[in-house]
């Protein structure tokens, strides 16, 4: 049974995508110890500095999503069932910072598909309560654990058909994010695959600096990070970061 | 204590607060252990449930984080493993409440 994790990046105009895989590879190599497959496009794909031993498929990015007004792409993350080559697969934002092999544990259990439901904000302003935006909560599709069985091809079938006719299900489910999100599309597969019944997910939350916190420093063990005119430190902690314009310097 | 002190203190106490909190969730997550294909906080709840019922059964089933029923063969080997990760955990969790102190 191979185990390994998969990776999205693609460059936009706005930021440069590859230089947060890299650092994203590295942690991953260092403290999960997995093989790595990076879906990409060319023109990123020539911008990577040589990562050792790594997986690359070469795909043509879609266009069309934004965020705020920017290139935002993301849409592909429907075919990392087709993409990955593993029979167990994380599949996590290239933000996904593992400073910690805590990851590892979830390709360890019988569970055939694992997506986080929670949050945890680390400047403590608890930003994401996104409840009233939809009539379902929203997921967070920033790490899933699946394994190719039925039910997890079955969920991924389903996101692609919900990215086809995205803006009825936005008005179906009432979200008020009206661009393509990954984290809606997966809620509302899993709602219709489980016939409205509750999923299993992953215990815990996903660690988070929101965009307001401006990172200062992208260390070997943690990050540091500013808010509020106040400097803090995160320290042997996986991470999510929102913030990315440390890697555009 | 003038108003500028006040705010100081404040701050620092908000600044120890959410430092806490954040090394109270980094202690939570890395206390999630996988065992026969199941996951288990390795709490104190936990601990005290496999101890008590080790005490009275050979095997018995518990539940996992999901609610399913998971049975423990071996509930000796699985209890070290709840001890050693929670300790470990509250380990980390203690040297980090240090600084605290000291700020």
């Amino acid at each position: 049974m191979s185990t390994g994790v998969l990776l999205y990046c693609s460059n936009t105009p706005t930021y440069d995508y590859h230089r947060i895989t890299e650092r994203c590879v590295e942690l991953i190599k260092k403290n999960l110890k997995l093989e790595i497959t990076i879906v990409t496009d060319a023109e990123t794909f020539k911008k990577f500095k040589p990562l050792g031993m790594i997986n690359y498929k070469l795909i043509e990015p879609e266009l069309g999503n934004k965020r705020n007004g920017e290139q935002w792409n993301q849409l592909e993350r429907a075919y990392a069932y087709d993409h990955s080559p593993y029979d167990t697969t994380i599949l996590m934002d290239c933000d996904y910072f593992c400073y910690t092999d805590n990851l590892l544990t979830y390709t360890n259990i019988d569970n055939d598909f694992l997506i986080h439901d929670k949050i945890h904000d680390l400047t403590g302003k608890d930003v994401y309560n996104f409840r009233k935006d939809s009539i379902i909560p929203m997921l967070w599709a920033t790490v899933i654990v699946f394994k190719k069985t039925h039910r997890a091809k079955r969920i991924f079938d389903m996101v692609k058909y919900i990215k086809q006719h995205y803006q009825y299900f936005c008005d179906l489910y009432r979200i008020s994010f009206r661009n393509f999100r990954n984290d809606y599309a997966f809620s509302i597969a899993i709602n219709q695959v489980n016939g409205n019944t509750q999923q299993i997910f992953l215990p815990g939350k996903i660690p988070t600096l929101p965009a307001l916190a401006k990172i200062l420093e992208v260390k070997d063990t943690g990050i540091v990070f500013e808010y509020d005119d106040k400097i803090n430190e995160i320290e042997n902690q996986d991470v999510h970061l929102i913030s990315k314009e440390i890697f555009n310097v | 204590m003038t108003v500028g002190e006040l705010k100081q203190k404040a701050d620092l106490s908000y600044d120890i607060s959410v430092a806490k909190k954040n090394a109270l969730e980094r202690s939570e997550s890395r206390q999630i252990i996988a065992h026969n294909e199941h996951l288990f906080k390795a709490d104190a709840q936990t601990i005290c449930l496999v101890k008590t019922l080790s005490e009275h059964k050979e095997t018995f089933f518990v539940l996992d984080t999901n609610n399913n029923p998971c049975e423990i063969k071996e509930p000796a080997e699985f209890l070290n493993k709840l001890i050693e990760r929670n300790q470990e955990t509250l380990n980390a969790y203690s040297q980090i409440h240090e600084t605290f102190k000291r700020r």
